[in-house]
């Protein structure tokens, strides 16, 4: 039986930031996942048969978050990831690593949402490219292609185009 | 092929979204309707259909495929039972109009003017089709619009779009939009106006009627249209749709795996879409079929009429003369463009010949 306590307290935070990253609005993402951990804690006895629950909560979070974007709600934009970033910007701290953030967001959300989702999860949720498979039902073939295809596309976006790497021993720069 | 650093886009990911803090109440609102929700876990003791995520899939996608041939076959039986919408007015129409003047396209005078008067369309008598049949169950959907204008006295505009506000409302209408345009700067009235009158259907007729009283009509256009048999489909459709959503709940008991219940949901939103627009659509078609909608223009005598008069022959002839020539005009000044280019080339091959001419001479 899953601790709904341990549950939220585990999962629900990384969820949230996972789904601001796919959706680039805070209020959109919020309630997408309270909807999605809804829906997962109602199914949770099928969950828990699962071997691993967490690219299964994922995949909920995945699929309302595409209904969020389905519905593309007009009031709404994706400006406020650029307002937290400009909240941030003000303080010190963060002016040097800001830029970079920035850019990515802005290429992020130039990214199709099927590819947003897989760079989201793969470099932000940490899910291996099975799991992605399962949270996004899809090979794990696809996967592949669609990171390949997603990290091309970031590389030649205008923000990010012009950015050198800060340190070229941490680098895990693909060539294909 | 040039990558991302894969390092930096972590980085600056986990920056992006790390940026804020998880409200404590959001997490609340969760843990609150979790528990409430907690004796609703119905699933685990429901029948098991697909223990087998596989098997399960493919069970779902054929009952999916089931429901959705249902929902699409359904409509379109309904629809071919009997004659589509045009056709079926068009028949309609042959058997005799019950509103005078249904089909007809006429020209008759007012108070001596040239005018036009155009009916169109109109109440009519159900035909024997089965979809007219279902039709007849319900009370038939008219659409009706028209348009009347006005000659009014010299500074009665203003006093004319208040009277027609108080015929509107006495039908239990109301005025939907007014537009009006000032005359000349001395008098400082109003020498055009436009005004939108909305009346329940059962009122549309006396309204017209009505508005002709208030001005010298110089033009009335009414048309209706009976848009019954569209209705009928989408509430068919809608019913279908509803019983399809129904049979997905159903199988949504009886799915065990998170796979298969993601599956139905997904079906699930999309019909649940489907429903949503469709009732948009019934929604638009009732709020045109409860009112009639009539476009009043008024202008004062003297001014120009807004109904374009039937030119003469030899009017045509000038105004052919005057397009001919504007045509003539626009073409030579089209050409320019081309015709200068080609004389700049000729320019250039005449010099370079020249040229090549003086080579081959002082050669020789």
């Amino acid at each position: 039986m899953i601790d709904l306590e341990a549950w939220l307290q585990e999962c629900y935070p990384q969820s949230v930031r996972t789904a601001y990253l796919i959706l680039g609005n805070r209020l959109d993402a919020e309630d997408a996942v309270q909807e999605a951990f809804l829906r997962a804690w109602k199914f949770r006895d099928s969950l828990v048969k699962e071997s691993s629950i967490r690219p299964w909560l994922y995949r909920v979070v995945v699929n309302t978050c595409m209904s969020k974007l389905r519905q593309e709600i007009p009031h709404r934009d994706r400006r406020s990831s650029d307002e937290t970033l400009a909240s941030l910007a003000a303080s010190d701290e963060f002016v040097g690593r800001i830029g970079l953030s920035h850019d990515v967001m802005s290429a992020l959300n130039d990214l199709a949402a099927h590819l947003r989702i897989v760079v989201v999860l793969r470099y932000y949720a940490d899910l291996s490219e099975r799991e992605i498979a399962i949270a996004i039902d899809r090979k794990p073939g696809t996967v592949k292609s669609r990171l390949n295809e997603a990290r091309r596309r970031l590389a030649e976006h205008p923000a990010l185009r012009s950015e050198r790497p800060r340190d070229s021993t941490s680098s895990e720069e693909i060539s294909a | 092929m040039t990558m991302i650093d894969e390092g930096r886009l972590r980085d600056a990911l986990h920056e992006a979204a790390d940026s804020f803090e998880i409200s404590e109440e959001a997490i609340d609102r969760v843990r609150a309707q979790a528990h409430a929700s907690k004796n609703e876990s119905w699933l685990s003791h429901a029948p098991v259909l697909a223990r087998l995520p596989g098997r399960g899939r493919v069970l779902l996608a054929a009952a999916a495929l089931v429901l959705i041939v249902g929902a699409i076959s359904l409509p379109l039986l309904r629809s071919e039972g009997g004659p589509s919408q045009s056709a079926s007015a068009a028949h309609r129409s042959s058997l005799g109009p019950v509103v005078s003047g249904t089909g007809l396209k006429t020209a008759t005078s007012l108070k001596g003017l040239p005018t036009t008067l155009t009916v169109t369309g109109g109440e009519t008598a159900p035909s024997g089709t089965s979809s007219t049949s279902a039709a007849a169950s319900l009370a038939p959907k008219i659409q009706s619009t028209g348009s009347v204008h006005l000659m009014v006295g010299k500074g009665k505009v203003t006093s004319a779009i208040a009277k027609l506000g108080d015929l509107a409302i006495r039908d239990e209408g109301f005025v939907l939009s007014t537009r009006a345009t000032e005359g000349t700067r001395v008098s400082r009235s109003f020498s055009n106006a436009a005004v939108v009158l909305q009346v329940p259907q059962r009122f549309f007729a006396s309204l017209v009627a009505q508005v002709q009283r208030v001005g010298r009509a110089t033009s009335i256009v009414t048309s209706s249209n009976d848009v019954t048999g569209q209705y009928v489909d989408f509430e068919a459709q809608l019913k279908a749709l509803d019983a399809s959503r129904e049979q997905y709940l159903t199988i949504m008991t009886r799915a065990t795996t998170i796979g298969g219940i993601l599956a139905v949901q997904n079906q699930l939103d999309t019909i649940e879409s489907q429903i949503e627009q469709l009732q948009g659509q019934i929604n638009v078609l009732d709020n045109a079929t409860t009112y009639g909608a009539l476009t009043v223009s008024l202008a004062e005598a003297g001014q120009q009429s807004h109904v374009v008069k039937p030119r003469s022959g030899l009017a045509k002839a000038w105004h052919g003369a005057i397009a001919g020539f504007v045509h003539g005009f626009e073409w030579l000044i089209r050409i320019s463009g081309p015709a200068l280019f080609a004389v700049l080339c000729l320019g250039v091959l005449l010099a370079l010949g020249r040229l090549a001419w003086r080579a081959t001479r002082r050669r020789i």
